[in-house]
């Protein structure tokens, strides 16, 4: 009965602990890289490049821009955003925006020699 | 029998349970890495990120969506960081386009004016329409005005076809770049001055002697003829052996049309406003005295004012 108690105060201990460090009060990250940033933030991110796309019409710098978020793809990076502006939701106006840059980095992909994320010509 | 241990034993479990959580929650297991806000990002992320929201505001002139973005960044004051970053930009001159999209948030977050979109007719690319607009776009067209002015431009005002249209000329504003290149970002507002693209003449060229100032200083306002401060004015400023370019507006809580440089002591300034208009030959800073004697480096102030 001893032991039963005790282990039933180490339990409600440990989970209280679990709380407050999960929830109340957890692990803040400082000076992290943008890929670290949560995808509602990523996004928001990827609709800038989008709409600085559209008024630019430059898809090598809208891809360099994408690279700040990651090693990964610029096509993928847009197609979360496309995912996420659609649970949000996103205004049409901001999903046109994302579905054209998803589109012409799907194009722009498949052009031989076109450069890969975050590489500079020379 | 009365156990002499009593209920210590529980309050051991728990502060023990307590320890074990607080150690899995903080060190063995803490919460996921990807969950981070732009508040936490590193400093030069931290820029990035304000370059682009202040590109994309540049695209669309959505004010209030990049005031709410530039929230996201946890600055004390969202107008000053962009100001900030705009002089590091425009001095870097790495990046022109970036600088100008910096100064123009900078003067619309001062001012609290939305800027009209802008789209580029001169990058070669054919920006399209959005799907929805909201109203008016603006063209700009990299045409040059006949002045010395290289990065003059004409910001036409155009509605959707459906719309009419009825062109309306802008404010003209020079280009944040030191190479000369034209470029085709204009500081656009809504409320045009009332003698756009007029050349500024000096209205006011006063040596003051204020010990504030902690430095010799060439301080200079830009107004319309309506008095408003005119922010985005370049200036230039040359002396023997060295020329620097700055704006007006990159420090607005000392006015929009603001803008001062250091001098340094014994060189001798002129300045002229890079649109054209009349130069100040011989600024230099002279020392000043106060009524116990001690002495301090003075400044010069001079307003330009549209006609």
């Amino acid at each position: 009965m001893r032991w039963f108690r005790f282990l039933l105060m180490l339990s409600l201990g440990a989970a209280l602990g679990l709380i407050y460090g999960w929830m109340v009060n957890p692990v803040k990250y400082v000076d992290t890289p943008p890929a670290a940033l949560r995808v509602d933030y990523k996004s928001d991110y990827v609709l800038m490049v989008a709409e600085a796309y559209q008024a630019e019409g430059d898809l090598e710098l809208a891809a360099r821009r994408l690279a700040l978020l990651g090693d990964r793809p610029p096509a993928e990076l847009v197609r979360e955003a496309m995912v996420w502006g659609s649970q949000a939701p996103y205004p049409e106006g901001d999903m046109d925006l994302l579905t054209r840059l998803a589109s012409d980095l799907q194009t722009w992909n498949s052009l031989p020699g076109a450069p890969a994320p975050g590489e500079t010509r020379p | 029998m009365k156990d002499a241990r009593g209920s210590w034993y529980l309050l051991t479990g728990l502060v023990l349970g307590l320890a074990f959580g607080l150690v899995f929650a903080w060190v063995i297991s803490p919460r996921a890495y990807g969950d981070t806000s732009p508040a936490f990002l590193r400093a030069d992320f931290k820029d990035r990120y304000r370059a682009m929201i202040a590109v994309s505001f540049a695209a669309n002139g959505n004010l209030p969506r990049a005031q709410a973005r530039l929230n996201l960044l946890g600055d004390p004051d969202n107008t000053m960081a962009v100001a900030e970053q705009a002089q590091r930009a425009v001095a870097d001159g790495s990046s022109p386009q970036e600088a100008q999209a910096l100064e123009l948030l900078a003067a619309a977050l001062g001012e609290g004016t939305t800027p009209l979109p802008v789209t580029q007719e001169a990058s070669g690319s054919a920006p399209q329409p959005s799907a929805t607009p909201s109203r008016p776009a603006l063209v700009v067209s990299p045409e040059v005005l006949p002045t010395d002015s290289p990065a003059a431009v004409v910001i036409v005002a155009t509605d959707p076809p459906d719309a009419g249209s009825s062109p309306t000329t802008g404010t003209p504003a020079s280009g944040a770049v030191r190479t000369g290149a034209v470029t085709a970002t204009p500081l656009a507002t809504r409320t045009p001055t009332p003698t756009p693209g007029a050349p500024f003449i000096l209205e006011e060229s006063t040596f003051i002697c204020d010990r504030d100032l902690g430095q010799p200083l060439i301080q200079v306002l830009t107004q319309d003829s309506a008095g408003e401060p005119v922010p985005g004015v370049e200036v230039v400023v040359i002396w023997e052996g060295g020329e620097d370019h700055f704006f007006t507006g990159l420090k607005p809580e000392l006015g929009l049309g603001y803008a001062d440089f250091s001098m340094a002591p014994g060189t001798v300034y002129s300045l002229r406003l890079a649109a054209g208009g009349q130069p100040v030959p011989d600024l230099a800073s002279a020392e000043c005295e106060t009524e116990s004697g001690s002495r301090y480096w003075g400044s010069w102030l001079l307003v330009f004012t549209q006609p």
